[in-house]
């Protein structure tokens, strides 16, 4: 808080100079880059309002010509966080979530998914203690003051420096900081995927029960819960021959494959997950043992912002999901070494 | 007229109910196949028409030659008009087949029609292939753009882009909106379980991630 007004001040400062040079687009990294303090204040206070505010809207995700919505509600109680996440389209299911534990359900099917996600720990250590490569690898801008969903928004661009990763467009509450909308941008600064709250309450009361008491009735439900294994790239006989600048190595499970809508097919043989961090995005490095019947075509796809790419290693079956240039996938996939 | 009176009321009533559009439909087919074959109902069927006409506007009152005239060359325009997807016997010697006839020729066609709309909507996906073409880098970027006026298809063996291949396997197709393969699905969501640790904080791309995977689904 006691970094607030200078801070505002210099992204003002910040602002002029963007809009002076007339270039949005174009506005060169040396002039009108906030510094790594303002960065870090900034994305601190959209990821502090996102742990610490009550809130109730409709959330929409669109890209590639598909658009999904979802029903939001996000309660806080001190360090206690709860949600409930009802999609609007395609099959029922919501999804509930308390703390680290998130249990995803699908009525029709009565098929209930709990997961343990060890996702509120890993950013702010990662963040916080200042070793941050975000303000390497990106460049934040502060744009025009826009309005989202009936508020009054900052608005940041987030411009890669390198061609490993995608931009972004974030619209934060001016009042909370919270985030209400996110664009991913290509490399032409084209918007490939939005998320936008279309209506949001900031500042709700919270209703932690309704969260508790919906994680309770699964009666007449199969509750799967997958186990995840912590193991390394190395123990389990490979490594990446060089990394990918800017990502480094955040997790390695060993997994059951069944994400959900296809709980009710036989166990795969586990996959090993190895996931590598930039700060903010992610890429998934899948591994598992080729086999022919279900490995036929080595494929590139995307939906949205989210490359896929699949290739097969010798007797491996090797598989990159993230939000990145595809390019960024094929350095991943290129630098698996086999070391038996 | 070997029917008798009653027969004949009953499909007075049917065609008056056709007339007004509420004929049962598997009445309907009934009612149509008696006024090919019975002259006499073609008349009723006239007759019905013409009152109907003439209650909605004198102006259309007007002697059956009349009717006849611009029906025979309503029929005379339809079997000149060029038969679009159909192959050339048919389209010669449809109109002097029975309704079956035509019926047949078209689940011949309709198979044709969605085969060949497929190949048109395939075209128009995203698709690349690994092993990469020497073109990579370009391919990349193309591959990027989600630009659905420019239709973007890049098949890097062979240029045959038809039948057997797509239409065997479409479910390893991506579109810009779904993802027709539950294998790929699978690695998708176990890539975004991870989505709350990056740096926007849990909601964004939690929440994200959440609302999205309900659309595959």
């Amino acid at each position: 808080m006691l970094l607030n007004r200078p801070l505002f001040a210099l992204t003002l400062v910040c602002a002029a100079l963007a809009w002076s040079s007339g270039a949005q687009a174009q506005a060169s990294a040396a002039e009108s880059s906030a510094t790594p303090q303002q960065v870090r204040a900034w994305l601190t206070r959209i990821h502090q309002a996102a742990n610490t505010r009550n809130f109730q809207g409709t959330f929409v995700v669109s890209g590639g010509g598909a658009v999904a919505s979802a029903r939001i509600a996000h309660f806080c109680e001190g360090v206690n966080q709860f949600e409930r996440i009802e999609s609007l389209d395609g099959q029922a299911r919501h999804v509930l979530r308390h703390n680290d534990v998130v249990q995803t359900v699908w009525p029709g099917k009565r098929v209930a998914l709990i997961e343990q996600r060890d996702m509120v720990a890993s950013f702010p250590a990662l963040f916080q203690a200042g070793d941050d490569k975000i303000t390497e690898f990106y460049d934040v801008f502060k744009q025009d003051a826009d309005r989202v969903a009936g508020h009054e928004a900052h608005v940041l661009w987030v411009k890669p420096r390198d061609v490993h990763r995608y931009g972004y467009r974030l619209w934060a509450d001016k009042a909370s900081g919270l985030l209400l909308r996110a664009d991913v941008l290509g490399e032409s600064s084209e918007v490939l995927e939005t998320s936008a709250f279309s209506d949001v309450v900031i500042g709700v009361k919270p209703q932690p029960e309704l969260v508790l008491h919906a994680m309770k009735k699964l009666e007449g439900y199969r509750v799967v819960r997958p186990v995840l294994t912590a193991t390394s790239l190395e123990a389990e006989g490979w490594s990446l021959r060089e990394g990918v600048p800017g990502f480094r190595q955040v997790s390695c499970v060993k997994r059951p494959l069944d994400g959900g809508a296809a709980v009710k097919e036989p166990a795969n043989s586990p996959v090993l997950q190895t996931i590598y961090s930039d700060g903010l995005t992610h890429v998934s490095v899948f591994i598992e043992p080729f086999n022919p019947s279900r490995h036929t075509r080595e494929l590139h796809a995307f939906v949205g912002a989210t490359q896929t790419l699949m290739r097969r290693h010798g007797e491996w079956w090797v598989t990159v999901v993230g939000d990145v240039p595809p390019g960024t996938l094929r350095l991943f996939a290129g630098a698996l070494e086999r070391k038996k | 007229m070997s029917t008798g009176s009653e027969m004949q009321t009953t499909s007075a009533e049917e065609l008056s109910a056709l007339v007004d559009g509420e004929l049962q439909a598997d009445a309907v087919s009934a009612a149509c196949g008696r006024w090919r074959n019975d002259a006499e109902s073609r008349a009723t069927w006239h007759a019905y028409q013409l009152i109907g006409d003439v209650l909605r506007s004198e102006d259309l009152a007007s002697d059956a030659a009349r009717d006849a005239a611009f029906l025979s060359a309503l029929r005379g325009r339809l079997a000149s008009e060029p038969v679009v997807l159909a192959p050339q016997p048919v389209a010669v010697s449809a109109p002097a087949r029975s309704l079956a006839a035509g019926r047949r020729s078209w689940s011949w066609a309709a198979p044709t029609a969605v085969a060949a709309g497929f190949v048109a909507v395939a075209g128009v996906l995203v698709v690349t292939r690994s092993p990469v073409p020497p073109a990579a880098p370009a391919l990349a970027s193309a591959g990027a753009a989600v630009d659905v006026s420019r239709p973007q298809v890049v098949f890097a063996p062979q240029p045959a882009v038809v039948n057997a291949p797509i239409m065997a396997e479409p479910s390893r197709v991506a579109t810009g909106q779904l993802i027709r393969d539950a294998g790929l699905d699978r690695y998708l969501a176990a890539h975004k379980h991870f989505a709350g640790s990056a740096a926007l904080g849990v909601p964004s791309a939690f929440l994200r991630s959440a609302t999205v995977d309900a659309a595959g689904r």
